[in-house]
Parts: C-alpha cells; sequence; structure tokens
C-alpha cells in the first residue's frame, strides 16, 4: 500500500521537485554505465543506517541503476539498523541488500550464514580496481557457517578520519599558520592558548555509541607514534590494550582532550558535547575554538550543512605526522560493507553497477562521498574540498582502517567506546587501558 | 489554610508538566540561532547575543575612500523572516598589533570596542552607532576584502512559523508521516473495540463450558510484553507473505511482470499485531462493565423475545457508550504513539513510516536543528489533544467501568 501526498495535493509535489535535485543530472556522469540487463519491475530492497542526506544521495545514485535496468530500488534507513537487520534475517524477512557501517555485525551475520557470498571473481575484481585493494578484500572478508572464508561485504562509500577541521578566517585575523607537523601542531595549540584562544572543539557524546569520536582521535595517534605492523596487532590483539605502546598513544590523545586549557568548555564537557554539536564553536559568534579534528563527513554538521566549504569559511588539513617519528603519511578511514542478504538475478545486477566507475561518480557529484575506486574520474568531486580529500586517500603511504571496526563488537563497539568516555570523564589512561583488556579477555 | 497548599501543590505540578510543552512550542517559533545560542526562557525579552556580518558583498570590488552601511542591513540581507532588530552594544576586535615588551614580535589583541569609538579595520577606521549604522574611512581610495566582524546585539524579541510551513509544506515526510499514522491507528483502534464488544458481551451474558478460566486467561495474556513476541510474530507474518506469494503467482500471471512477491510487513500486520496485543485488556474492561449493567433489563428483553444480536446492538452497545468511548481513547493514544511495533513490524517505505518513526528519523538528521524537531512534535502533539478533548467527557465515566457494580 503506498500513499503518496505530492499526487493528492499538487503544493506537495511543487515542493518535491524544488527539493530534490535533478537526478538526471547525478546520472550523466564522465564514465559510461555498460550493460546491466533489464529487470523490469522487480524490487530490491535496501535495509542501511544511512538517513537524511546520506539517504537522499543513496536514493538519487540507485535510481541510476532503476534508470538503466528497469528495477525498483526500495531503501530503508533507520538508526536502529543493527537491532532491526538482525530480527528480520532471523524472522525470514531479509531484504535484498544490508549495508553494514561496522564490518563486526556482518561478519556475525556471515558465521551464521546470513549472508551471500559475492564470490571470487568480485574480490579479484576489487583488488584489481580499488586503490589499496587487497586491504578493502580483507575488510569484506569473512568465515561463512562453513568456516571458510568468503567475501562478502563489498566496500562502496568510504570516509576520510585524519582530518582537522579550521575557519581560514580565524586563522588570518590571528595570523596562523597551517601546521604540517604533528610538533607543529602542538606548537600552534600552545601559541593559541598564550594569545588567549582555545584551540581545540572536541565531543564524544553521540546517544548509545558514546565515545566513538575519541577512539578515532586514539586511532589516528597510534598511527603516528608506532608502526602500522603494530596498528594491525593492536586490531588482533596480540598487542594488549595495556601495552606501552596503546598507552603512549592515550597519552598523547590525553594531552589534548583532557587538557582544560586545549578544550572549549574545559576537559570535562568533553564527555558531554554531542559530536554534532563540538565543530559549531568554529562558526560560533565569537569563536570558541579554532581547531576540530574529525572525519570528512562533518561538514553536514557545519551550521550550514557545509555551505561553508564552498563560500571558503571552513576548510580542512591533514592531521599531520609527527616529523620525528618518521612513518611517513598515515591515513585513517572506514567504508560502509554492502552485502547480499537475499539473493535475486537484480540483486546481482546491483553489485555489478556498484563495479560501475558511473556508479561511483554519481554519488561523488552529489557530495560527501569519497571512493578508492581507481576507475572514477576525480572531476567529479562534487567541491575541490571533496577532491582534495580524495588526494589525501591516493597519497597515503600507509592506509589503516578504524581499528573499532575491526575489533570484536564487544570491544570495538562496547568497553573501547565506553572507557574512552569513563576517559574523558577523568579515569586514568592506565586503568581505562586495563579495562579494555579485561574485557576482550572476557570474550576470548 | 490546606486549601491555599492544595492549590500551591496543583498549580506547581500543572507548571511541571505544562514547562516542557512551553519549551517545545517557544522553541518551535523561533529562528535556527536563536533556538541554538539562548534557552527557551530568553526568547521573550531582548537578549545579547553574538552575530557575524559581512562589511560588504564578496563581488562589491569598486574601490572607495569612505564606505557606510548599517549592521542590520547586513545581517537580514537574505532574510524574509526571523529580522533582527534592536542596539548594537559592541564589536569584538582582534589583530595583531606590535608588542611593546618584546621588540619585533607581534602580540594578538583581543577587545570589545563600544559604539561610537574607532577601530583598526585593515588598515582603514570603522566606527558604528548602536542603531547599527557604520561607516569605514581609508586614507586614500582601496578596494578592501569585505570583513567579517562578531557584534554583540541585544537583540529584541522575535517569532516565526518558518519551521512549521518548513516542514507541513515544503517537504513531504511529516504530511506522509501524519497520514501513514491515521492509517495505522484508526483501523487499530476499531478493529480491536468490534472483537471485544462481542467478547466482552459472550463472557459477561452467556453461559458456556469453560467460561471463566477462557476469561482467565484471556487477563492473564495482558502482561505479555509486545517486545518479547517480535521474532515470532515476524516469523509468522514472513509464512503468510510467502504463501500469498505462491497463491499469487499460482493464481495470476503475476510472474510476467515479476510482481507477485507479497509484501510481510504491510501496515495490515500492524492492524494484527495491535489488535491481537490490544485485545486482552478491551475484553476486560468492557466485560467488567457491561456485566454491572442492570439484569432485570436484559432479562425483560429475553421475555420480550429478543435474540443474543438483538439485546447486543439494542442495549448492550448504546449503554456501554463511555466504557468503549474511554478504550478508544486507551488504544488510539498508544498505537498513535507506538515506536517499537511500527519499527520492526510495519512497513519501511520512506513514504509509509508512521509519525514516531518520522521523529525519531529527524532527531537523527535535525538533532542541530531543533526548532525543525520541535514543530513536528508540536504537531504529533496536535492530534492525540484534539482526540482526547472531544471524548473526555466519557473518559472519567469510562475510567470507572466495571468498578463499581449496578443493577
Amino acid at each position: 500500500m503506498k500513499f503518496h501526498v505530492s499526487a493528492a495535493l499538487s503544493v506537495f509535489a511543487a515542493a518535491s521537485l524544488m527539493a530534490s535535485p535533478a537526478i538526471a543530472d547525478v546520472c550523466d556522469t564522465p564514465s559510461k554505465l555498460g550493460d546491466l540487463g533489464k529487470f523490469e519491475g522487480e524490487v530490491i530492497t535496501v535495509m542501511g543506517s544511512m538517513e537524511g542526506k546520506d539517504e537522499e544521495m543513496l536514493t538519487n545514485t540507485a535510481s541510476c541503476f532503476e534508470k538503466a535496468t528497469g528495477a525498483v530500488v526500495k531503501y530503508s534507513g533507520s538508526r536502529d539498523f543493527a537491532a532491526l537487520i538482525v530480527a528480520d534475517l532471523r524472522s525470514n524477512n531479509a531484504p535484498n541488500i544490508a549495508i553494514f557501517p561496522q564490518p563486526g555485525l556482518a561478519a556475525d551475520m556471515a558465521k551464521d550464514g546470513f549472508l551471500t557470498p559475492l564470490g571470487q571473481e568480485s574480490a579479484d575484481w576489487m583488488a584489481e580496481n580499488y586503490g589499496a585493494g587487497s586491504s578493502w578484500v580483507a575488510l569484506g572478508t569473512y568465515a561463512g557457517p562453513d568456516g571458510k572464508e568468503a567475501f562478502y561485504g563489498f566496500p562502496y562509500k568510504m570516509d576520510l578520519k585524519s582530518l582537522v577541521w579550521y575557519s581560514p578566517e580565524q586563522f588570518e585575523d590571528n595570523g596562523y599558520e597551517i601546521p604540517t607537523t604533528m610538533e607543529g601542531l602542538i606548537a600552534l595549540s600552545d601559541q593559541m592558548v598564550e594569545d588567549g584562544n582555545t584551540p581545540w572543539c572536541i565531543g564524544v557524546e553521540s546517544g548509545n555509541a558514546t565515545g566513538w569520536t575519541a577512539t578515532d582521535w586514539m586511532e589516528d595517534l597510534m598511527l603516528r607514534t608506532t608502526t602500522p605492523e603494530n596498528y594491525d596487532r593492536w586490531v588482533s590483539n596480540d598487542l594488549p590494550f595495556n601495552s606501552p605502546e596503546v598507552l603512549k598513544a592515550m597519552e598523547v590523545y590525553g594531552q589534548f582532550s583532557r587538557n582544560d586549557k586545549y578544550v572549549a568548555g574545559g576537559a570535562s564537557s568533553v564527555a558531554t558535547t554531542f559530536f554534532g554539536d563540538a565543530p559549531k564553536g568554529l562558526f560560533s559568534s565569537p569563536a570558541s575554538c579554532l581547531m576540530h579534528r574529525q572525519a570528512s563527513f562533518i561538514p553536514a554538521f557545519f551550521p550550514n550543512k557545509g555551505e561553508e566549504l564552498k563560500d571558503g569559511s571552513a576548510d580542512f588539513f591533514y592531521f599531520p605526522p609527527y616529523e620525528a617519528a618518521d612513518l611517513g603519511n598515515p591515513v585513517l578511514g572506514a567504508g560502509t560493507l554492502w552485502t547480499m542478504t537475499k539473493d535475486s538475478a537484480a540483486t546481482r545486477a546491483f553489485f555489478e553497477y556498484m563495479k560501475e566507475a558511473s556508479a561511483h561518480e554519481a554519488w561523488m557529484s552529489q557530495g560527501t562521498f569519497l571512493t578508492a575506486h581507481k576507475g572514477a574520474d576525480l572531476e567529479a568531486y562534487a567541491t575541490p574540498a571533496l577532491r582534495k580529500q580524495g588526494e589525501i586517500l591516493s597519497n597515503a603511504t600507509t592506509f589503516r582502517f578504524d581499528a573499532s571496526d575491526l575489533m570484536p563488537g564487544a570491544i570495538g563497539a562496547g568497553a573501547f567506546w565506553s572507557e574512552m568516555t569513563a576517559f574523558a570523564n577523568g579515569q586514568d589512561a592506565k586503568t581505562t587501558a586495563d579495562n579494555i583488556q579485561s574485557a576482550w579477555d572476557a570474550i576470548k | 489554610m490546606t486549601r491555599t497548599f492544595k492549590h500551591v501543590v496543583l498549580a506547581l505540578i500543572v507548571f511541571i508538566w505544562v514547562l516542557p510543552f512551553v519549551a517545545l512550542v517557544t522553541t518551535s517559533l523561533r529562528s535556527e540561532t536563536a533556538s541554538k545560542t539562548s534557552g527557551f526562557w530568553q526568547a521573550f525579552t531582548p537578549t545579547e547575543l553574538g552575530q557575524r556580518f559581512g562589511t560588504h558583498d564578496r563581488d562589491q570590488t569598486d574601490p572607495f575612500v569612505s564606505m557606510s552601511g548599517n549592521i542590520f542591513e547586513r545581517l537580514n540581507k537574505n532574510k524574509d523572516s526571523f529580522q533582527i532588530s534592536g542596539d548594537v552594544q559592541s564589536i569584538m576586535f582582534k589583530g595583531r598589533l606590535p608588542d611593546p615588551d618584546k621588540p619585533g614580535k607581534t602580540k594578538l589583541i583581543k577587545k570589545l570596542v563600544a559604539a561610537g569609538e574607532v577601530m583598526d579595520v585593515r588598515g582603514g577606521e570603522f566606527v558604528f552607532q548602536s542603531n547599527g549604522d557604520f561607516t569605514w574611512t581609508f586614507p586614500e581610495e582601496t578596494a578592501p576584502k569585505p570583513k567579517n566582524l562578531d557584534a554583540f546585539i541585544n537583540q529584541n524579541p522575535v517569532f516565526g512559523t518558518d519551521a512549521y510551513v518548513e516542514v507541513l509544506f515544503e517537504n513531504e515526510n511529516v504530511p506522509n508521516a501524519l497520514i501513514a499514522s491515521f492509517i495505522v491507528t484508526i483501523p487499530a483502534t476499531i478493529i480491536p473495540i468490534t472483537i471485544a464488544a462481542f467478547a466482552a458481551y459472550a463472557f459477561a451474558w452467556m453461559s458456556f463450558p469453560g467460561r471463566d478460566w477462557l476469561f482467565v486467561i484471556v487477563v492473564s495474556l495482558m502482561v505479555v510484553p509486545t517486545q518479547l513476541a517480535f521474532l515470532p510474530v515476524l516469523q509468522g507474518f514472513s509464512g503468510i507473505a510467502s504463501w500469498a506469494t505462491q497463491l499469487n503467482a499460482w493464481m495470476t500471471d503475476c510472474e510476467a511482470t515479476q510482481t507477485c512477491q507479497v509484501a510481510s510487513k504491510t501496515f495490515a500486520s500492524l492492524w494484527v499485531t495491535h489488535t491481537a496485543f490490544g485485545l486482552p485488556l478491551a475484553i476486560y474492561l468492557l466485560r467488567n462493565y457491561i456485566v454491572g449493567l442492570p439484569k432485570e433489563l436484559l432479562e425483560s428483553a429475553r421475555i420480550d423475545g429478543a435474540s443474543h444480536l438483538q439485546i447486543f446492538t439494542r442495549l448492550i452497545l448504546p449503554l456501554s457508550v463511555p466504557a468503549l468511548a474511554s478504550f478508544s481513547i486507551f488504544q488510539f493514544l498508544w498505537v498513535w504513539n507506538d515506536l517499537i511495533v511500527a519499527l520492526y513490524i510495519g512497513p519501511a517505505d520512506s513514504s509509509d513510516l508512521v509519525f514516531p518513526i518520522r521523529l525519531q528519523k529527524q532527531l537523527g538528521t535535525f538533532k542541530d536543528q531543533l526548532h525543525l524537531l520541535n514543530a513536528s512534535a508540536v504537531i504529533s502533539i496536535v492530534i492525540p489533544v484534539i482526540v482526547f478533548l472531544s471524548m473526555q467527557r466519557y473518559f472519567i465515566r469510562g475510567l470507572l467501568a466495571g468498578s463499581v457494580k449496578g443493577g
């Protein structure tokens, strides 16, 4: 049953035309779309956690597939995706495609036999056509119900995390330069304090996911204080959470976040500030802070929803590495994983569609979307800012995925989050690390 | 004395209950920046707020010696509503000046400049008045880049209905959610009350073996939480849907058009679920009311030769209106406000989402746009309030349903 108000009231029809961007333009990409077959009227159901602007861009991109094949893509997004998808899979109500924001849950579902492998051919394709392809394949490869590893999750739509956002105007007024080393960044922060400014806005509150922003800080600092090999060992817990390497990163994070002079509102406000409100301090009048470290998605939370990037009142720089440590240019990122939960010919065609450069360009042209697809035309990025991020992604000497996404759910979406929140509330680094490690020991 | 005390306590309770609603409505009528930077209690009096304005447009590059303008004009340039007005208190001056203590080094100066005082902006003299007029004078003709300045303004209260216009007319989500909520709520109220009225009559006035035991079972079902039953209920619906899909494929030529699939999460699933979980309370409430109706009335109807159906429709239903009405209010409010059943069992298409899910989604996208979220919340409150007020005269009588035995 369907009810479209727009059909009943022409006022809304006119309004909706104005609201949504011209979809035809989105599908008109530099790369041409190959033949995907015809699936007239077939319905593909997609479930995910993307809402709001992301949901709009997803449906616009899917509409290009609809136009090419005649299939109908029905997306439903909910912040409660993790709970809903488990109920739907267990009760035989699986959608065709489930988009997992974190690999942990996808791996669990693969083990229970709810996911259909995408085949070796897709894995080979990805290794060949994605930048740092084999690491993306590893991200989507899980053990199935028989214990055999197979490629289940197709990474599509990536986020870049190692970015520091700032207002060029404020930097100009205050006479600050953009630092290129971590030493420079810390010196700049001290300079700001000396000038009577507050350098950082940090907020880790996020409802029942409170603490994840702090884990991103930790991961970025791990990559800057120790080797990528240690980072991988940390993810698999071969390097315990309370080892000196991890403690060092946590202490460096503490130097930023637990420093009353560094953080707007004082260190005690970190745990209670909504992560989406934190960057607003850059644009408040007067500005309450001058820098904000956050992933590429954050402009959507700026007061003008990212228009700041276009009119030049906001910009970002790469969260720099220590010059002394000589670890190259490490980059931290994440990606959503598209899995097949109910097989059908049209669904397979949709996965073929995601291999097309055109599918990436269609989303790139709309806004916050980064891709590692080598064939995608960088010119398609909606803004120079996104393009710059795309270049950071491709210039990285080390690329690592969000560690909390890779750790088991009880840690990466549990103890790690809650203990980092406790750390923000004043718990010391050693206790925090010990608590996370004992939570990990408990599930081994 | 005690009377006054009672009144004070009562007034306090009313105040506590009404306060959130006042906050909700006030915020929904304020501008986005105002609701973000100051509390709702500050909405009615002039409040000092920081506002950033640019001296001139970026594309205005003609050189000048002296430029004059108005801060309020600059601030209200692209605004149709929530026009800012008031008195400019001060402007924040920021810049690096040579440090008198350390020669060769500069020092960051931050200070508030009051109206009428001269300050240096990009090498020119900038003076403003508290009514917002400003002049910017240079020693010679120049074309400076626009400068954004932070002004502290004692702002007059301003309200507008923009948020309501935006959620109701500029986006189809909220109107769709209203319609979807009605589609769910009306049948989910009427169906259980119809079934329950018949059942209650049977439990009250018809004798059949095992009647009391059956009634005890029905009553004890009231304690089964809906959440516990999601998985089996969903499995049931998916079984029915796949059976219906096969039937559809066998009876029609849907295979040709690939449209055989029957959805398992639909409005009908919600009707069935809400009916099932609403029935025990409905039967209990109505049975206790009907059992209290005067026995003599029913017996004389019997003697006159009335059938059970006639007694039910001619006597019981008209006499039970208070109980029926009060249960309808219960059920209507419960279904209208339900989030979790709709989330798990209801349709997932964006146009079919019920109001609570839409509000929850707005929480994700509009967490920083409180005025829009609050406007939708107010709209979602209005409907139950109308239902309640229009039926409230039955409510008190109905609440007492079954508590006092008459006859």
